[in-house]
């Protein structure tokens, strides 16, 4: 994914109902590796307290790129549109499953990012996709995040990976993976930052110090206070 | 008295582990002169079009989109080709390349080179490219960067750039790459950096001048050998019970993090601690003794917060994945495609790709 990802002249967007959708048509990416016989499906999860974010980068090999090429074109003009896009980024969508804390939550599509062609003929083109799923509970403790992506397992290869949350209240406790990473589960905990943790703890310190001192002030002064016998 | 120790230790403690991430590096003072010495020796050599040709700003798309494993006819490198270099060029480029890498790190660039030779001469691996694959005749799209269309191989199909001017004091790039190699060396002043980069092997083993040659070869058995040194009970947590069949964060990844997973360093015992620094030096130590040393420096400060993760076999020989993540520093070593003789690499600083916190100060 190293060549410019410059937007092409091609480049546009469009408003979907319930939230904005971008799709863009982009000159060529690259892919880190290079394969033949392989579908790369490499998703990344990256969990906020009111959403989960997931990107899903698809890459066909060399040997199976015309196949994935006639599902993504469907008109077959040599050229993916937007709509070409957007309808497989629908497709691959509709393969995938998120449930957090055991309940289904569904998953709207951000944005469709398609390869040339040409590109996906030399099994260097990736088609991505981002989705995200709204979370209604952010309350605190522990909670899950389910996902399982069925879209054409016969050819394909999965990367599955949490990302670091940005939001530092926000801390990985595990990841669950299928043996092929079709499915990855998450566990997660919502805590309390660290800092007013940090800062309660010194305000109570602080007081119980104040405390002890006030107190070996007063014995001090009872003390010298008290005639000598 | 007691008191105020028991509230300046947490603190202190507390100070301490911020301040690990980015330790207090040794300068890299011996390398950036040097660099930038044979840099411009190398321009000298230079048209005002080559010139031209090999330069970018410092703060262009060709820093982070310059760069790939991919080899020519699929990915196009700018700069300037070794191929059409004359011998000086050609030797002034190179030691460009060696005033800014290790002996031991120019080593392994050399062999990658000649391994992609060996690879064009075989006509191609069984995985990865094919010389004459489609990349600009028959299938009616334009070849990016094939000189003549199709996959090109060789050690003529490598790329070198400066990425801002040359200096001593402000921040630049040298860029060398081809097919499996990408050196990204950002100088800042004194300091020297070398990620992300990505050194990887097709063919893996190849035999040059009656010589069996194993480009990744330290990096394959260092990580058998640390596995392997590890008991029962540290290999369950370093063995994740999934494949990984590719490299999570090769190029077109950059500033992303995932979660660390696998066994902490911090429950290893010392040997294995060094055995794990180890591997990490034969990516850390491609770049100058001085820059490397710093950055080993860096790693070593972090290693209770360093995981290693393994996916596969433990017998040597058979495939594996493993990578080693820190605060500063990820390193993936994958096989591709079930090819042990196709090995992808990268490495990476997450919060240091680019000499991007170097810059910023």
């Amino acid at each position: 994914m190293t060549t410019a990802r410059v937007l092409s002249k091609n480049s546009f967007s469009l408003l979907a109902p319930g939230g904005s959708l971008l799709i863009l048509v982009l000159l060529p990416g690259t892919t880190s590796a290079h394969r033949l016989d392989e579908y790369l499906q490499a998703t990344r999860v990256d969990i906020a307290r009111d959403r989960v974010n997931i990107d899903v980068d698809l890459t066909p090999g060399v040997s199976i790129a015309r196949q994935v090429a006639a599902w993504i074109d469907v008109n077959a003009n040599g050229e993916i549109s937007p709509a070409e896009s957007l309808a497989y980024a629908t497709q691959v969508l509709e393969s995938v499953s998120v449930s957090v804390d055991g309940s289904a939550v569904p998953l709207y599509l951000v944005a469709a990012e398609a390869p040339p062609i040409a590109d996906m003929s030399l099994g260097v083109g990736t088609m991505r996709v981002r989705a995200s799923a709204n979370i209604s509970s952010t309350r605190s403790g522990r909670h899950s995040v389910s996902i399982i992506n069925t879209h054409h397992p016969e050819t394909s290869v999965y990367l599955a990976n949490a990302l670091v949350p940005t939001d530092k209240v926000i801390q990985i406790r595990e990841q669950r993976r299928s043996e092929d990473q079709h499915s990855l589960t998450i566990e997660y905990a919502i805590g309390l930052p660290i800092w007013p943790r940090v800062a309660w703890l010194l305000t109570a310190v602080t007081l119980l110090v104040g405390m002890w001192w006030m107190r070996h002030r007063l014995d001090r002064l009872e003390n010298a206070e008290t005639p000598a016998v | 008295m007691n008191i105020r120790l028991s509230l300046i230790f947490p603190l202190g403690v507390l100070l301490a582990t911020g301040f690990a991430e980015r330790a207090v590096q040794p300068a890299a003072r011996a390398a950036t002169p040097q660099v930038v010495s044979a840099a411009n020796a190398f321009l000298a050599t230079l048209s005002d079009a080559e010139r031209a040709k090999v330069a970018f700003d410092f703060n262009s798309p060709q820093k982070t989109n310059g760069w790939s494993n991919l080899p020519s006819g699929i990915f196009q490198r700018n700069g300037l080709r070794l191929g059409d270099l004359t011998t000086p060029q050609r030797e002034a480029a190179m030691a460009t390349l060696g005033a800014a890498l290790s002996k031991a790190g120019y080593q392994k660039v050399i062999e990658i080179m000649e391994g992609d030779e060996v690879l064009k001469n075989r006509g191609g691996g069984r995985t990865g490219g094919r010389p004459g694959a489609p990349g600009g005749g028959g299938q009616g799209a334009p070849a990016r960067g094939g000189r003549g269309g199709g996959i090109v191989f060789g050690r003529d199909e490598y790329f070198i750039a400066f990425v801002g001017a040359p200096s001593a004091t402000t921040p630049w790039m040298l860029q060398f790459g081809g097919h499996h190699l990408a050196i990204n060396v950002t100088v800042v002043g004194s300091d020297n950096v070398m990620t992300p980069s990505l050194p990887a092997a097709q063919p893996a083993r190849y035999v040059l001048n009656g010589q069996t040659v194993r480009p990744l070869g330290n990096e394959n058995d260092k990580g058998f050998a640390l596995i392997n040194a590890l008991d029962e009970n540290q290999k369950k947590q370093a063995v994740l019970n999934y494949q990984v069949r590719d490299l999570v964060l090769g190029p077109g990844n950059d500033g992303k993090v995932i979660q660390p997973e696998g066994m902490l360093a911090s429950a290893m015992n010392a040997k294995q601690q060094q055995m794990l620094l180890d591997i990490a030096h034969e990516w850390v130590g491609i770049l100058n003794d001085a820059g490397a040393n710093a950055k080993m420096a860096e790693i070593k400060a972090n290693l209770p917060k360093t995981y290693f993760a393994w996916s596969g076999s433990t017998t040597n020989g058979e495939l594996a994945y493993y990578r080693i993540q820190g605060p500063t520093v990820v390193i993936e070593y994958a096989p591709q495609q079930g090819d042990l003789d196709h090995i992808h690499t990268i490495y990476r600083d997450p919060t240091n790709d680019y000499g991007a916190s170097l810059v910023k100060k």
